[in-house]
């Protein structure tokens, strides 16, 4: 049936009334199968035969040893800077620091600041000083030993400046329930609260 | 209703399923019945596609289906965690492949041709796309588990057969194209080759785009994000889609012995069709390549940008309402067609039966074409044709199946994983039957921006238990491989029943159901004693009491930490169980340091 002078390549299949052509396979075409065929092997062999390639945990293990310097640098840098620190005043920073507190602090030491498992925030009791920098440097190391949290372990310095800078607001607050007793703790002299 | 394996593609309980392998089997005996006995000596590409398609479906469908029921309604799978996860994606990749690419290419090839009077560009190129097609595609199944707990040259194989399947699809979108050559005028105006030359394409893109995200890299943005389902609904829309509704537009008028009612309509619902499509995949592309970026992002300090998963997800939502608005636009051009085909249909008489004409016995024999006429004879021997077709599809799964479960150094064990207690085997059915892995993974993934955000990221040997594994596929929600021990059990309970009283804005659905359904325990020794059928060490005797006494301690257990965070509710409510189990998520490697994966 290759009798059609337009098409040459016409070949003698006919189902259905469909016929064929043998045209040759497209060359791009061909180099595209044999580019990706040749990706593979090399690809193989390098990650599986001779182990030049990194696998997941090796590319897992390089990746953190990366990032954790970068964190502990900003981290080193932060705790350095520390006893600089001044309470923040600003809305956002203080309301930010309100949503931290209740989602993590407030379990430990009441919604309010009272004190529950962890001491009265209110109060004029501090155990460990009661400058704000105190309060930063506890926020950040914890208390382990007494079931204060490492905090830095969890949130980023700026999240502990903040929630830091809202508890100092609650400095003095009425609190419509008793907080808790001071301990052996010894009072001193706070620094003004906001809502003194 | 719940009923449901949880494997994706596979979920329908076991009698379904055996239901499903008889029709099936039935299928495949009329099919090759007609082949066998026909006249026409040589099988045309199209048929090659179909045979492919029948064993191919019939070998994945009972491999992937092996359960062990548990009661009429439940079964556990037989594979465990890192081999049910290969087998589930081997069988989910190729459900797509054979299912939806191959028996479309076999109607490609019969309708583009008939529709544009002309013929195939080339029968070589069918030959190599087809065999080529055929055999890589089934390796390329792990490419949805790249950087999971899968052993790393499973993920690789899945990747670099990825890779080599381009060539092989778009030889199938070549031939179809190329055989418009010449006739590109008609397809200006014909809505059959409209629709036809969109299909082609979009089967062109997706299978190029497939091999991409296959691409290791580019998946640890892609995978869990919405990128990977505006892939599956560009493939489908377009080219399962519009190819149907060429095949439609094409059939009716002919059926009905008439012309298409209105040309003007059809045209119509192409366009239509076309902007659904753009409205429904793109803002998916976007949103999916979002949340990608989001969850990676760390800051110049190397904190997480994003640490809240919500925040990731609000971002987007716009974007599933555009989507929503592009869902409609396609359907509203379906309607448009399925009213055009009724009036095609009003206006015609329908053709009961065309004079059949049995083909004249040839007995010309396949010299013809010399180098490739061995080929021309294999068209003559279905059986033989078909033998052939098994065995290229068998390899790659062989290959990369039967090692994960003979070599034991795939899975590392962990000493310390141990079968989930009655109470958490209950949960986590309920777990299943709520359809949480629809939006939550429980894999975590060997990235920091992973392992930061959610802990430890997970091992092969973690998951030796788990009939059937829960990794998911999808993230509308964060991963809760680790979610044992995060939150407090009341804060579980109050999630469970309003999302958004403990963390607003989520866009989780309320299950308070659970809070008040009794927990169904019956069902308990059938259960445990499938699990232990299938390999979980649970001791003799076990699910007859002591089993129910373990499960009450646990319960109670349950209880009292959820009266700490001040709820107050029974031991037998369903809730109990899900949060038993939620808190066991992950916590057996905490507890002991892990033998290290074997490189
Ligand atoms: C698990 C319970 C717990 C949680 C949660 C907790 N704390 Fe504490 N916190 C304690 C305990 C206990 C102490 C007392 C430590 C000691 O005795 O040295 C303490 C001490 C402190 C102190 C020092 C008080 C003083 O008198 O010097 C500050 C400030 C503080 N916590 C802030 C916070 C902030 C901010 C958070 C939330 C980010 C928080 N805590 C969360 C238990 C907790």
């Amino acid at each position: 049936m290759s009798n059609d002078p337009k098409e040459p390549l016409l070949l003698d299949h006919n189902y259905d009334g469909i016929q064929e052509l043998d045209n040759n396979l497209p060359r791009w075409w061909v180099w595209l199968f044999y580019i990706t065929i040749i990706y593979a092997a090399v690809y193989l062999v390098y990650f599986h035969v001779t182990h030049t390639g990194n696998l997941s945990a090796a590319e897992y293990d390089q990746e953190m040893k990366v990032g954790n310097e970068i964190k502990a640098a900003a981290m080193g840098k932060f705790e350095s800077s520390i006893p600089t620190l001044t309470p923040s005043t600003n809305a956002v920073v203080l309301d930010s620091g309100r949503q931290t507190y209740a989602k993590f602090c407030a379990p430990c030491h009441r919604a309010d600041g009272g004190g529950l498992v962890g001491p009265n925030l209110t109060d004029s009791y501090w155990i460990h000083g009661s400058n704000f920098t105190d309060n930063v440097t506890v926020i950040w190391n914890g208390v382990p030993a007494k079931g204060m949290i490492t905090w830095k372990k969890v949130l980023k310095p700026d999240e502990i400046c903040s929630v830091a800078s809202y508890i100092y607001t609650l400095r003095g607050a009425k609190l419509a329930t008793p907080g808790k007793p001071p301990e052996n703790q010894t009072p001193v002299n706070n620094g003004p609260s906001q809502f003194e | 209703m719940g009923l449901t394996t949880s494997k994706e593609y596979a979920e329908l309980e076991w009698p379904i399923k055996i239901a499903i392998a008889i029709v099936w089997v039935a299928f495949a005996v009329n099919l090759f019945g007609t082949i066998v006995k026909r006249r026409e000596k040589h099988m045309y590409v199209a048929i090659w596609f179909y045979i492919a398609t029948v064993v191919t479906v019939a070998v994945l469908h009972i491999t992937n289906s092996m359960t062990m029921p548990a009661g009429w309604f439940k079964s556990y799978s037989m594979y465990a965690g890192v081999q049910d996860a290969l087998v589930q994606w081997w069988y989910g990749h190729n459900a797509v492949a054979f299912f939806l690419t191959t028996p479309y290419l076999g109607l490609m090839y019969y309708f583009l041709p008939k529709a544009a009077n002309r013929p195939i560009f080339s029968y070589r190129l069918s030959i190599i796309h087809f065999w080529a097609l055929i055999f890589l595609y089934i390796w390329a199944g792990p490419h949805h588990l790249l950087y999971t707990a899968l052993p790393d040259w499973a993920q690789s194989l899945g990747m670099v057969f990825s890779l080599m399947l381009i060539a092989p699809s778009w030889g199938g979108m070549l031939n179809g194209l190329l055989t418009l050559r010449g006739v590109w005028d008609k397809v200006r105006q014909d809505p059959v080759l409209k629709f036809m030359v969109v299909a082609v394409t979009a089967y062109g893109m997706a299978t190029l785009e497939g091999p991409v995200m296959a691409i290791k890299t580019v998946n640890s943005l892609s995978h869990y994000t919405d990128w990977t389902i505006a892939h599956a609904h560009g493939g489908a829309l377009g080219w399962n889609g519009f190819l149907t509704f060429s095949m439609l537009y094409y059939l009716f008028p002919r059926l009905y012995k008439t012309n298409l009612w209105s040309t003007k309509l059809a045209n119509y619902h192409f366009w239509l069709g076309l902007l659904g499509m753009m409205f429904y995949i793109i803002p998916i592309y976007v949103a999916g390549i979002t949340e990608g970026l989001m969850w990676k992002q760390f800051n110049k300090d190397g904190f997480l940008q994003y640490p809240n998963f919500l925040e990731t997800i609000i971002q987007v939502v716009p974007m599933f309402r555009l989507r929503a608005i592009g869902g409609m636009l396609y359907i509203l051009g379906v309607l448009m067609m399925a009213y055009n085909l009724y009036r095609t249909a009003k206006a015609g008489k329908f053709e009961s039966d065309t004079e059949a004409q049995a083909a004249p016995l040839e007995k010309t024999p396949a010299v013809a074409h010399g180098k490739l006429s061995w080929h021309r004879m294999l068209e003559g021997k279905p059986m033989f044709f078909t033998v052939l077709a098994i065995v290229s599809i068998l390899v790659g799964g062989l290959v990369e199946i039967i090692p994960m479960f003979l070599v034991r150094e795939n899975v590392p064990t962990i000493a310390s994983v141990h079968p989930y207690t009655p109470l958490e085997v209950l949960g986590r059915d309920i777990y299943i039957r709520e359809g949480c892995l629809g939006c939550h993974s429980q894999m975590i993934r060997p990235f920091r921006s992973e392992t930061e955000r959610y802990g430890e990221y997970s091992k092969a040997g973690e998951f030796i238990y788990d009939h059937p594994f829960l990794w998911g596929s999808e993230r509308k929600g964060p991963d809760l491989a680790r979610e044992g021990g995060k939150y407090p059990a009341a804060w579980h309970y109050n999630h469970m029943d309003d999302p958004r009283s403990v963390s607003p804005g989520s866009i989780m659905p309320r299950y308070s159901w659970l809070l008040t359904q009794n927990l169904e325990t019956d069902t308990l020794p059938w259960k445990l004693s499938a699990l232990r059928r299938i390999g979980v060490p649970y001791p003799a005797g076990y699910e007859n009491g002591p089993a129910q006494k373990d499960l009450q301690e646990q319960a109670e257990k349950v209880v009292a930490d959820l009266k700490l965070g001040g709820v107050n509710t029974d031991p037998n409510k369903e809730i109990i169980a899900l949060i038993g189990y939620l808190q066991r998520l992950g916590t057996d490697i905490k507890s002991a340091p892990v033998t290290t994966a074997a490189k």
